[in-house]
């Protein structure tokens, strides 16, 4: 136990050693002294001793007896669950949520927490949350599905706009004892469980004065039938006392100070008081390094129930388990903790707080625990994305004692998708367990960090590639390239001819550099947006070393890449980058220009609930806007007739989406980077000693993004046309303008006169005006 | 409002239909309209059931109205930290509602940030259908 203004009990233990010291002193410097007085002047000196023991003994309760005591871990939710009309939700995603959430599965919901599911029906008893600046009260809401849609929400009788479901815990931040507990006031206990504490624990609270003769005289008799200290006879008040300032060990001496401190806290407080502390300051538990304190949170952690709505023979358990927390725990010793249970419950009704129907009622009941394992801390590689950005702005103590709740964009089902989809495609790729796998799913919209996967087993805590995997990034950062040059629309346009043949270059140290083809063979004359589709190597040097390693350079810092080694071997991806860096480049792409910190943290709050601090969506252009929808083109056409062909397999040929493949040097390592309407998402397939893989960017990484899009993903990649844009066709042979209905005639999108001159000899079917009118009829422009 | 937009939108699914003989981009029939919104997309792998054939579109965009009229009266209270944070609520259920875009930059201007406000209403512009939505948010790009 620690308290913020007196060190805990590491100094108790001092204090008692120095009291004893000193009294030993006495008595030694005594023995020298011969006089008359000499037990008067002893009796005087322990006197005074003993009054300023006590005098010190006051001082610290009064100094920590407050309502800061208590460190208060920083507790971390999940986004909350919006429900509203046409929510693109399926019901088994729902189950899923609410799973997670702990709501209990019954035949008609009468309580929070609780719920009733039919086909395409949700009779839901909402828990009720306080959000930062807003709340949802609890009550009973049917939801209704028709396909993979909400199409039904009511409460009441009446349509329901829009709502929230409580908000996953996924973890919290401990301080280094582990010390997690929940506040609960006492008003809020069900006075069911209030009372039979007393009963069980102290049946003379309201009455004594800090210590009970009848308990001490009962405990010394049995004290002395074993020969030693066994029972302790104590009160709440030093249950309380020895709980928080004294070790426990049995000696006499920290028994009586145990007495004068119990009797101190009389003085200064009030029973309610003192109760309130106890209640939240009892040990019930452990989980790994984390210990349970509190009834608030045992009763969330045995039965993902808030105390206040917590049931009669669940209240009973919680009382029981306060004697033997790990004798009692139900989840490893649920017959012992029955029975114990029972115990309880006899004894509440012998005491008059329960009546003998409740009784019999309670008895017949099961224990009641929350029947799915807990997920909290289930996510370690996202929980660690939010302590990261945490750090930046948070001292360590104040995450661990303050009590803050941290609200995240954390999406359960987005997560379970990514791991479900990783376990499929890494088990039939790579059975013997060699290969390992990271994978990013931020919300581009937004700019949200949705889901993290930092390797195959994802629920241990380890090493997270997604974020520390450093590695080269092969083809996925040419699109910096292309962008640069989309950029000088008076150079470049997608329909460009680059040439594809042979480069060989002396870097500034003398060693050549002499790139590659993936096929081995040069491609001669491309068109722009083909050599990034097939993700060409001799044309994408060619043309990066054209506009300048500078320029490539700036091009990446502006998407949001960083710390890049200023080499040619850039043009193909040399460096290292972690998944999450690739997240940060895609997303800019993604978000069409505009780039935007990923987030993981939404809200920050502090104990009373009031804000401390948002981390609020914010825009900046770095590229042109015109050149990134340009580059969206190429980048679709990756999926639909380049490297990244292999998505279809997975999607449904009419599902618009686009990306880049990535393969590094001798298949170390295999990416894929690409974004849905909704979603962005990277995946990295590599091994942790950097050896081969045998994969490339398709072969690999390509398939968990398209398992998990196919499943994920809810919105199709839109075509949105940015001002200053006009299409042509063109002759996807040589480039040239050409008509509608010739030749190799393509449609491509162009900046605002950076369309070629020259054009080939055949005339237009039509002209080009109807379908650029068309377009702006569609876009609300051109008037 | 919503149901003339609802019409909209499925008549230019219709004429997307109509008009795949006569793409855009060659390299996909799909690839060529301006798909304003794609239908849930059904799992394309085997083993998995394909879900119910989807009904109409519910009104969806209803949901965060309520929000932006709230949104509203914070900033009029001069709370802009509430506003923006109703409207990124609001833009997590609609992503490609340009009106919340508007308000974003309505209320980014109102606090003072203009850089904010111009490139809320730049990005904004990617969804707006109707020309006087565009026109409003063109208001902020400058």
């Amino acid at each position: 136990m620690y308290f913020p203004l007196v060190g805990g009990r590491s100094e108790g233990d001092s204090l008692l050693t120095q009291t004893q010291f000193l009294i030993a002193a006495g008595v030694n410097s005594l023995s020298m002294i011969q006089t008359r007085h000499l037990l008067l002047k002893l009796a005087l000196v322990l006197l005074v001793m003993g009054g300023m023991f006590v005098a010190y003994l006051d001082s610290r309760i009064t100094a920590t007896f407050s309502d800061k005591m208590w460190d208060l871990p920083a507790k971390v939710y999940a986004r909350p669950l919006e429900l509203f009309l046409g929510a693109a939700l399926s019901p088994q995603d729902l189950t899923y949520e609410l799973e997670v959430l702990g709501y209990r599965s019954v035949s008609a919901p009468l309580n929070p927490g609780q719920v009733s599911h039919y086909r395409n029906r949700f009779d839901i008893y909402t828990r009720g949350f306080e959000f930062p600046g807003e709340s949802e009260s609890p009550r009973r809401v049917l939801v209704e599905f028709g396909g993979n849609r909400v199409s039904g929400l009511y409460a009441g009788g009446k349509n329901v706009d829009l709502m929230r479901l409580d908000p996953v815990q996924i973890g919290g931040i401990y301080p280094q004892h582990g010390e997690d507990r929940l506040l609960v006031r006492l008003e809020d206990i069900p006075v069911t469980l209030r009372n039979g504490l007393l009963a069980v624990e102290d049946r003379g609270f309201y009455e004594h004065p800090g210590f009970s003769i009848v308990g001490i005289a009962r405990a010394a008799f049995s004290n002395m039938r074993s020969g030693g200290v066994v029972a302790g006879g104590s009160t709440i008040t030093q249950q309380l006392v020895k709980n928080y300032y004294l070790t426990p060990e049995r000696t006499i001496v920290r028994k009586l100070t145990e007495l004068v401190m119990a009797v101190l806290i009389e003085l200064h407080y009030d029973k309610d008081q003192i109760l309130e502390s106890y209640v939240n300051e009892v040990y019930l538990g452990q989980e790994g390094p984390r210990a349970l304190h509190g009834l608030a949170l045992a009763s969330r952690y045995y039965f993902d129930t808030p105390l206040e709505q917590l049931g009669l023979p669940q209240q009973a358990l919680l009382i029981g388990m306060i004697k033997g927390p790990s004798l009692y725990n139900p989840v490893r010793n649920p017959e012992r903790a029955l029975e114990r249970r029972n115990v309880v419950l006899d004894v509440m009704a012998a005491q008059d707080v329960i009546s003998q129907e409740q009784l019999s009622v309670a008895r017949a009941m099961g224990l009641g625990l929350n029947n799915q394992h807990s997920i909290r801390n289930s996510f370690p590689a996202f929980l660690d994305l939010v302590r990261r950005q945490l750090r930046r702005d948070y001292r360590e103590e104040d995450l661990t004692t303050r009590g803050l709740s941290i609200f995240t964009s954390f999406d359960p089902l987005l997560q379970r998708q990514a791991e479900r989809s990783t376990m499929a495609v890494m088990d039939q790729l790579d059975p013997s367990d060699q290969l390992q796998s990271a994978t990013v799913v931020t919300r581009f919209d937004t700019g949200e960090v949705a889901a993290l996967v930092g390797g195959r087993k994802p629920r241990y805590a380890g090493f997270n590639r997604a974020l520390d995997a450093r590695r080269p990034a092969g083809s996925l950062l040419k699109p910096a390239i292309y962008l640069a040059a989309l950029e000088q629309p008076r150079k470049y346009n997608l329909a460009s001819v680059l040439s594809d043949t042979p480069l060989n270059l002396k870097g500034q140290s003398g060693q050549p550099w002499k790139p590659q083809n993936f096929d081995g063979r040069p491609h001669g004359d491309v068109l722009l947006y083909r050599a990034l589709a097939k993700s060409y190597n001799l044309a994408s040097a060619r043309l990066g070393l054209d506009l300048g390693l500078d320029t490539i350079v700036d091009t990446l810092a502006r998407l949001g890449v960083q710390n890049v080694p200023r080499v040619p071997a850039l043009m193909l991806g040399a460096g290292e980058y972690s998944p999450m860096d690739m997240a940060a480049m895609y997303q800019s792409i993604a978000a069409g220009g505009f780039r935007m910190p990923l987030r993981s943290i939404r809200d920050i709050v502090d104990a009373h609930g009031e804000p401390l601090r948002s981390y609020p969506l914010e825009y900046d252009r770095t590229s042109s806007q015109q050149a990134v929808h340009l580059l969206h083109y190429a980048l679709r056409a990756v999926v639909r007739e380049g490297t990244g062909k292999g998505v279809y397999r997975y999607l449904p040929e009419d599902f618009d989406v686009a990306g880049k493949t990535g393969t590094s040097n001798d298949g170390r390592d295999s990416w894929f980077a690409g974004f849905s309407g909704d979603l962005l998402v990277v995946s990295w397939v590599g091994r942790d000693d950097n050896g081969g893989t045998g994969l490339t960017g398709g072969s690999g990484a390509l398939k968990i993004w398209g398992h998990f899009m196919a499943r994920a993903s809810k919105r199709s990649l839109a075509y949105r046309m940015p001002d200053g844009i006009e299409t042509f066709w063109i002759d996807d042979g040589n480039g040239y303008l050409t008509g509608e209905g010739c030749p190799n005639a393509r449609m491509l999108p162009f900046i605002d006169g950076s369309e070629p001159r020259q054009r080939t000899n055949c005339s237009p079917r039509k002209s080009g005006p109807g379908i650029r009118g068309w377009f702006e009829s569609l876009f609300g422009r051109g008037d | 409002m919503i149901a003339s937009q609802r019409m909209f939108r499925a008549m230019l699914l219709v004429l997307i239909a109509s008009l795949a003989s006569c793409s855009i981009y060659r390299q996909s029939d799909q690839d060529s309209g301006p798909v304003v919104q794609q239908p849930d997309k059904p799992a394309a792998v085997p083993g998995v059931t394909l879900p119910q054939p989807r009904p109409p579109d519910p009104p969806a965009s209803a949901a965060w109205r309520p929000l932006l009229a709230k949104a509203e009266q914070a900033t009029s209270r001069g709370d802009y930290e509430q506003a923006l944070a109703l409207l990124q609520r609001a833009q997590r259920i609609d992503p490609d509602s340009a009106e919340v875009y508007l308000s974003m930059a309505i209320t980014h201007r109102a606090r003072g940030d203009s850089a904010q406000a111009r490139a809320t209403a730049e990005r904004g512009l990617l969804y707006c259908l109707s020309a006087s939505e565009c026109d409003a948010l063109r208001g902020y790009t400058h």
